[in-house]
């Protein structure tokens, strides 16, 4: 399981359990789940499952506020498209529609797990594709607290994970990196639902301190699969937070292979971005 | 009256003594509460208009003050870019950001920004810049091709010639910054740094001169107070006596400060002297009692008699020169700086108070003195004038001569003087207003030298922001109201009224400004449109647009041209040597454009669209430090902040880039709407030096006037009063001149010096007129006579009290403090050159008009005697 996830409108529709099914049905899984304590692997593989890999493909519109530590406000808006491929290969596109001075500006992502993930940033105003150096991935994404890393989640074999504690209602998992010296933190702990194997809150701490936390504030059932519909990304240091909102999310939708390439990135897929 | 007060102290001593020591106990209970403030920021009022928008700039663009710290390397070659001297600051930097107290993630130097490259065409990393230190020489010279193509950081993070590195430590309480500074000196011995390491900045030379302060005050003053001691036993050769004027000014400098901070003034730079001043200015009256005293008494006689006699005859003398005294200090109150305005006001009471105690708590305390120790005291010192051989008696053969050469050579010292005046009046021309709180240290002091080593690598550590702001147009709201109506005006007319909904979006659309108010707005618009019918959606389309419009074009500092304009402005100023650098958004667009773009040079430039500098900047956004942007531009883009670098911190130099600044503008006129203004502890350090010169004029011209009809009052003449004026003209005109002569910039010490002189160096003519004036008439109206009787006591008096408070000031001239020492050197030259001009000048003056002075007959009619004889 991997960190915070930015944008977790998927999930594993067959692990999930709707809420209200009552004290019994909550008191079984829970006995059944401590009984056969799944092992880490497949604890950390569900959780990214949930959050990453929901349906074959979605659709999400976010709105993100960036709010500084001395109370600075940003806005951005934007649509992300998202399409599974083979062997946990993804492909995302994020295409901005506000602040207007960013519009048409569109990030696109080749998530290739066992290899760097490809990044580019089309900026429409200078007419050109800025390819993001994959040492940058956990570098501010559009000036918010969000890392280009959260927005298609982090490889799970980067880092090594151990199950530290199993509670009444998370899995909590303790996960370090094999190479510290890619990332700036020491180690990440988070709390996965167990109902729902959505990752509620990732806590990334160094010189054994928390300095940066994601919060999953809300869950709705979107087309039978959870979705975290309101995320907070808080850095502790500074004490600025983005708050991020997704609206109007669905899965399944057919979206083809085209819309990710390249050429997308000059001419946006209006047939797909607009609702 | 006099003789009233003196009768009244010694018969009620006990009552007397208790209350002196109530007074003291009771306000020196408050000394404990000491609050020090060494913030220059604080020479101007908490309400000034400049202080109040620098403040505001601090806060919009997260300023902080900042701690600069250098490491300079011998290497001759490869300069600070050797691993071990990356790795020493890689590790520096680190344990910096640990310190409490400093602001860790704004902590800027090489191991703490990115790197802006472009890795291959096509793809640029923001990647730290040295994350971990470099191993190899070659990966070091790879670091320093790097740093040297970045503009932002090339001479601020490490110097030109890469001799030098930089870390910039910004702090959360500028009083923190000596602590904090101290511990970075420890943290860099014990990481054994081959580099010499350097600390400065301003809020560090503040806070260090805050207790070094601390510590003149425990030395200087104590020290000020043995000196003037010892100084009084030699000329009055009995310790118990002398022990009376020392209680008295230890009680006056208690009392003084105790009232200070007991009414909640904070200790200043300014009144840190107050017991330095008043030391020497409270035993002042009391040596004149003193020398009468012991010139009168007789063995055999009454002390308590003697002592009534003396307070008579001096009463008068002793209250006029403690008011000039006072007025002189009071006339700061002027002065349109806080702490010269309680400095002023409360050694100005300090002095009133050594009045009061000089004529009761002097007589009381001779009361109880065994007739025995004033008998030997009296001896001692008639004895040593007998033989010839004490100091004394040179004094008084020196003070003879001097009255005799007075008055047979007026005219030939007149016109000397006159000659020495028109140097003087060359050397005020000469004066240059300048100051430099980092100069408040002497040139050896640590902070001197860093200061000196640290400007002569780097662009400069002293900061100054040049803020534009976009003021045109009214505010964005009233805007937004304007450009709608007619859309909602055509909406109603098509048939869908919009008013009400319009009215109650932009209520709920409130945010923190005009421009997190628009972004609200289009949001709840965006979100409207997906709830109406086609109808009505192409009219809120229609009010989107105009929001969208609106917001775009209230982007100011996003707007190319007036990027380009920032960028010529930077150039000229550097171009032309006025600054050692600038920073603006314009630089930081045009580092992330050449990088997107090319690499090349030639893309080090502004995009052509807005849109093209709204996406550099959201390029920039996606670094590491992100919030770096809003140290160079207001989160609603409507104004920016050029930080510029100037190696000196003096106040000349600081105009220059003023100067500079306006002469651009007024060749290259600012772009529409937008205005200028200036902050920054430089900017506003020259600020409040302007108000200190004006204020000072004021205060010295008052002090002139208010002193000048005291002197008419006292002596019932105007050709007296005259008279009484001119060793105090002179004198000030003299010390003023020699400054202006030797080069010494017109600093806050010196300012603040310039009124209170001026009460001071009136003290010994009045003393000497007044007696002169009693010795004429006591000698028949023969003014020769009287003027060679005035050269015994009343001139040894005046001659002692010069040596006394002149040599007083002398442990000043030790401190590491400048302005210290400028006050030693001063004070003891105001004493000095007053003392020598009251005893040539005056002589030499009534000695040329003798009928200006004692009528047209040189002997003179027994009713000219002074206005105060008759009174007594």
């Amino acid at each position: 399981m991997n960190l915070s996830r930015l944008f977790r409108h998927l999930c594993a529709a067959r692990h999930a359990l709707l809420t209200g099914g009552g004290a019994l049905a909550l008191a079984l899984i829970t006995g059944s789940a401590q009984a056969q304590a799944p092992d880490v692997t497949e604890i950390v593989e569900r959780a990214n499952q949930a959050s990453f890999y929901a349906g074959n493909d979605g659709r999400s519109e976010a709105r993100m506020r960036i709010i500084d530590g001395s109370g600075r406000e940003q806005v951005r808006q934007f649509t992300l498209l998202r399409r599974n491929g083979e062997a946990g290969r993804q492909r995302y596109l994020v295409a901005f529609s506000r602040p207007t001075d960013v519009r048409g500006t569109v990030f696109l992502v080749y998530k290739n797990p066992g290899a760097d993930d490809d990044r580019w940033l089309y900026l429409p105003g200078l007419d050109l594709v800025r390819r993001i150096a994959p040492g940058d991935k956990r570098t501010s994404f559009v000036g918010s607290h969000v890392f280009y890393e959260d927005v298609s989640g982090r490889h799970l074999e980067d880092d090594t994970h151990e199950l530290i504690e199993t509670t009444a209602e998370h899995y909590v998992v303790k996960s370090t990196p094999k190479n510290p010296g890619s990332v700036e933190f020491a180690e990440f702990t988070t709390w996965i639902d167990r109902d729902t194997w959505l990752p509620m809150r990732s806590e990334y701490a160094r010189d054994r301190r928390v300095y940066r936390r994601m919060t999953i504030q809300e869950v709705q059932q979107i087309d039978g699969y959870p979705t975290g519909t309101r995320m907070l990304m808080e850095d502790l240091d500074s004490g600025g937070h983005t708050l991020v909102e997704f609206r109007f999310s669905a899965y399944d939708l057919g979206i083809p292979e085209s819309v990710f390439t390249e050429r997308s990135l000059r001419n946006p897929p209006r047939q797909w971005l607009e609702r | 009256m006099g003789e009233t007060i003196a009768r009244f102290s010694i018969r009620r001593h006990r009552w007397v003594f208790g209350s002196v020591l109530a007074l003291v106990v009771a306000l020196g209970a408050w000394i404990p509460h000491i609050a020090i403030d060494t913030d220059p920021e604080n020479m101007l009022a908490a309400e000034q208009a400049d202080r109040v928008f620098d403040a505001s700039i601090d806060e919009r663009f997260d300023l902080y003050d900042t701690i600069v710290v250098g490491l300079v390397s011998e290497r001759a070659d490869v300069g600070i870019y050797h691993p071990e001297s990356l790795a020493g600051l890689h590790a520096l930097t680190r344990r910096i950001q640990a310190m409490e107290g400093v602001v860790a993630n704004e902590v800027m130097s090489l191991a703490t920004v990115d790197n802006v490259e472009q890795v291959v065409p096509g793809i640029i990393s923001f990647d730290w810049l040295m994350d971990s230190p470099p191993e190899t020489p070659e990966a070091a010279a790879e670091l320093r091709a790097a740093v040297e193509r970045l503009p932002m950081f090339l001479g601020s993070l490490v110097s030109e010639d890469g001799r030098a590195a930089g870390i910039f430590v910004p702090i959360e309480d500028k009083n923190d910054s000596h602590r904090i500074a101290t511990r970075i000196a420890t943290a860099a011995a014990e990481l054994g740094l081959a580099e010499a390491v350097h600390i400065t900045g301003q809020p560090v030379a503040q806070d260090t001169f805050g207790v070094q302060m601390f510590e003149q005050m425990a030395i200087s003053a104590p020290l000020a107070g043995l000196l003037i001691f010892a100084i009084m036993v030699y000329f009055f050769r009995s310790v118990p006596l002398v022990m009376a004027p020392m209680l008295l000014a230890m009680a006056t400098v208690i009392a003084t400060m105790g009232l200070l901070i007991g009414l909640g003034y904070t200790v200043h730079i300014m009144s840190s002297m107050i017991p330095i001043f008043l030391m020497p200015i409270a035993v002042v009256d009391s040596v004149h009692v003193m020398s009468n005293f012991s010139d009168r008494y007789r063995q055999g006689r009454d002390p308590r008699q003697v002592m009534a006699e003396v307070i008579q005859e001096l009463y008068k003398p002793i209250v006029f020169t403690s008011l000039t005294t006072s007025v002189g200090f009071a006339s700061l109150i002027l002065s349109p700086i806080p702490p010269v305005q309680v400095f002023g006001a409360f050694v100005a009471f300090g002095v009133l108070l050594a009045m009061v105690l000089s004529l009761t708590f002097l007589p009381a305390y001779v009361a109880v003195l065994p007739a025995r120790t004033i008998d030997r005291m009296v001896a001692r010192v008639h004895r040593h004038e007998r033989e010839g051989s004490g100091g004394d008696c040179r004094l008084c053969r020196f003070v003879a001569a001097v009255g005799r050469l007075a008055a047979r050579h007026g005219r030939a010292l007149l016109v000397l003087f006159l000659l020495l005046l028109g140097v003087a009046v060359y050397g005020i021309t000469q004066i240059q207003i300048n100051d430099n709180p980092t100069r408040w240290f002497k040139a050896s002091h640590d902070i001197r030298i860093a200061d000196r080593v640290l400007n002569a690598h780097f662009a400069g550590t002293y900061e100054a922001y040049l803020v534009l702001e976009d003021r045109a147009g009214g505010d964005l709201a009233s805007q937004l109201a304007a450009q709608a109506e007619p859309v909602l005006v055509e909406a109603r007319e098509a048939g869908v009224d919009l008013q009400d909904d319009w009215r109650r979006l932009l209520a709920e659309s409130r945010g923190d400004n005009a421009r997190a108010t628009l972004d609200n707005l289009m949001f709840a618009i965006d979100d409207r449109l997906f709830e109406v019918d086609a109808d009505e959606a192409r009219q809120w389309e229609r009010l989107l647009a105009v929001a969208e419009t609106l917001s775009s074009e209230a982007l100011t500092f996003q707007n190319p041209e007036i990027l380009r304009y920032l960028a010529d402005l930077q150039a000229h100023l550097e171009m032309g040597g006025y600054v050692g650098k600038a920073n603006s958004l314009a630089d930081l667009v045009r580092t992330v454009n050449r990088e997107l773009v090319s690499g090349e040079a030639a893309d080090f430039r502004i995009p052509d669209s807005a849109a093209g500098v709204a996406q550099a900047i959201l390029s920039y956004q996606s670094s590491h430090r992100p919030g770096d942007l809003w140290h160079f531009v207001a989160d609603d883009y409507r104004s920016a902040n050029v930080w510029l670098q100037l190696p000196s911190g003096d106040n000349q130099d600081m105009q220059r880039v003023l100067d500079a600044v306006d002469a651009h503008v007024a060749a290259n006129p600012l772009p529409e709407g937008l205005a200028l203004e200036w902050a920054g502890s430089t900017y506003i350090n020259l600020v409040w030096q302007g108000e200190m010169v004006e204020g000072m004029l004021l205060a010295l011209l008052s002090a002139f006037a208010v002193v000048f009809l005291m002197m008419i009052g006292l002596f019932r003449s105007f050709w007296y009063g005259l008279l009484a004026m001119l060793p105090l003209t002179f004198t000030v005109s003299f010390i003023y001149g020699v400054m202006g002569l030797f080069g010494k910039d017109y600093d806050m010490p010196v300012a603040v010096l310039s009124a209170l002189s001026l009460g001071l160096s009136v003290d010994f003519a009045i003393h000497f007129i007044q007696r002169l004036r009693e010795a004429v008439t006591e000698a028949g109206g023969d003014w020769r006579e009287g003027l060679s009787r005035v050269f015994e006591e009343p001139a040894r008096a005046i001659t002692r009290n010069a040596i006394v408070i002149a040599l007083g000031f002398t442990p000043l001239l030790v401190a590491p403090l400048v302005p210290y020492v400028t006050v030693g050197i001063f004070l003891a030259g105001i004493m000095a050159v007053s003392a020598v001009v009251t005893l040539l000048m005056l002589p030499a003056v009534v000695a040329t008009w003798p009928r200006r002075f004692f009528g047209k007959t040189a002997a003179v009619a027994p009713d000219a005697g002074s206005a105060i004889d008759k009174e007594a």
